[in-house]
């Protein structure tokens, strides 16, 4: 599973859980799940970019600012709940 | 005697608490909650608000909810606590917590008590703050943005329609103090309506947040997830959740991949009253639909820190809608949007902002652009003007939707009109429109002050 939202106005989280403890591990090491790609993808900093692995649900958590305050004017995406779709395309 | 008093001159050792929404007003799904009142839970929260929906509402003091299914709701968990006996705990009243909504929420809440001949204790948390109060932590380099980069000034503050301060358990423990049958709050972290109550019990602090934490949500946090009713029955040892739809199962995988949701940190929750950390959690199946929780371990904080969240008008919306099926018209229809926004601007002077979202290229995205995806075959075209008063913004729309209809470009074609309106008229009024100006934390020794608890019989 892949998705995001926003976590406060601010920040926008992705969750990407596993289905397996094998692909969790391998995703864990993926260049593409570092920061410093994630940074590129969406545009931000890398040093802006938290990447946290959670064992209990087999799931990398990812957090970064949001370029826009969410409803603010001119935003996208209220919600943030359609921000994932970079990663649908990622190669782990 | 009042249904806080019975519940904590009883000091159970196990306590069953029933989360009734996580967001009260969209329709409470209702054999679920028939099926949780029938388990005789010993209290009732639900929470009602929530900053999804984007700032207007904290700003406009008007609920994202409808009136009519809000009452429904609020008639559902008012008269099943009733029928109990058992304390009603609601946090974050009306979407957004402010005054406006609070009052809104109280009246509804009054209304049905008439209608039902209910009479119980009512307590109240106020939760408004004043700009000069959050202005004193803003001068003293105290307020500081939550997970991302939000400058504020005081006349940022100053600005805002509304600004609320979401509490945690501390006023919560005041008006239970009060003896009430009912607490209906402002803004307040979805936590502290599920943990306060059995805070006071003396339950364990770990267990109490982490079972707060996963129940403020409802459902969510089974396996197919939703919007039931969901049982938490706190032990000596930990909590134990089942979803009142027997559908839907609390598995361990699905109740800890729950931590994950709409935070930027899975293992660590800051609080006002303390942080949580769910790394040493352990989630053990009782049977295929009932998972069991211990192990969190809880730091209160040493100092109560307190969110802040501010909504500021920024000017009136009006929204210009337009489709498109031409190739070459979408082709260059960037270039064409900034000749369309210089004629406007020659033509309607005054103040306004656009901001055009193209969906079919990019309306959506706020990920960095790859280049050389393939044309899209429809583009729809939203333009989004904002000025200070609405005939400014309307009339901005107006002359936009016109020079795009009939705009040359290189090897145009479509000289009947560029774009399809699906109706008319095409331009809508968008009213007052709204930017968070705050949404920060700041040290609050003084939270005693800052949110008054009041009580009133019905």
């Amino acid at each position: 599973m892949i998705r995001s939202k926003n976590a406060g106005p601010l920040t926008l989280s992705f969750d990407l859980m596993f289905p397996t403890n094998e692909t969790f591990e391998a995703a864990k090491r993926a260049p593409a799940l570092q920061p410093a790609a994630l940074a590129q993808l969406y545009n931000v900093s890398p040093t802006d970019v938290i990447v946290t692995p959670y064992q209990a649900a087999r799931a990398i958590k990812i957090a970064m600012p949001r370029c826009i305050v969410s409803g603010s004017p001119g935003d996208h995406d209220v919600y943030g709940a359609q921000q994932h779709v970079p990663l649908l395309d990622l190669e782990i | 005697m009042s249904a806080v008093k019975a519940l904590l001159a009883r000091q159970p050792n196990v306590l069953k608490v029933l989360s009734a929404s996580g967001q009260l007003g969209y329709g409470i799904p209702e054999q679920a909650l028939a099926a949780g009142l029938a388990r005789e839970p010993d209290f009732i929260g639900c929470d009602m608000g929530s900053v999804d929906p984007g700032p207007v509402y904290l700003g406009s003091g008007e609920m994202a909810t409808s009136p009519s299914i809000t009452k429904r709701d609020l008639s559902a968990v008012l008269i099943g606590a009733r029928k109990l006996n058992v304390p009603l705990i609601i946090g974050t009243a009306g979407t957004a917590g402010a005054a406006p909504h609070l009052e809104a929420t109280l009246d509804m809440i009054r209304e049905i008590a008439r209608e039902h001949s209910l009479h119980f204790r009512l307590a109240t948390i106020r939760s408004d703050l004043s700009a000069a109060r959050v202005g004193l932590a803003l001068a003293a380099g105290e307020l500081k943005a939550l997970g991302g980069n939000l400058p504020v000034t005081q006349a940022d503050l100053d600005a805002c329609a509304h600004l609320v301060g979401q509490i945690g358990c501390a006023p919560f423990e005041r008006a239970l103090a009060l003896e009430p049958d009912v607490i209906i709050a402002g803004r307040a972290c979805d936590t502290a309506v599920f943990a306060s109550l059995p805070k006071m019990l003396g339950f364990d602090m770990a267990n109490v947040m982490h079972m707060a934490k996963i129940i403020e949500c409802t459902s969510i946090c089974c396996e197919p997830g939703g919007r039931d009713a969901m049982l938490a029955t706190l032990d000596a040892k930990g909590f134990a959740l089942e979803s009142m739809n027997p559908a839907r199962r609390a598995t361990p995988l699905s109740v800890a991949a729950h931590s994950l949701y709409e935070q930027a940190d899975p293992i660590s929750f800051t609080e006002p009253d303390g942080t949580l950390k769910v790394d040493a959690a352990r989630y053990t199946a009782l049977d295929e639909r009932r998972t069991h929780v211990s192990g969190a371990t809880w730091q209160p904080a040493t100092r109560t820190t307190i969110k802040v969240e501010g909504s500021a008008l920024v000017g009136h919306r009006a929204v210009l809608l337009a489709g498109t099926a031409d190739p070459r018209f979408i082709e260059q229809l960037r270039a064409i949007l900034v000749t369309v926004e210089q004629t406007t601007r020659g033509l309607v002077p005054g103040e306004y902002e656009i901001y055009p979202r193209l969906y079919g290229l990019d309306g959506v995205a706020l990920w960095t652009q790859t280049p050389g995806a393939r044309a899209a075959r429809e583009v729809f075209i939203l333009i989004e003007i904002i000025a200070r008063a609405p005939e400014l913004a309307m009339a901005a729309a107006k002359t936009f939707k016109q020079f795009l209809l009939h705009q040359g470009f290189s090897g145009r074609q479509c000289t009947g009109g560029n774009i399809a309106f699906p109706f008319t008229p095409p331009e809508l009024v968008g009213g007052p429109a709204y930017r968070f100006a705050a949404y920060h934390v700041m040290p609050a020794d003084d939270h005693e002050q800052l949110f008054p608890v009041s009580i009133e019989q019905i």
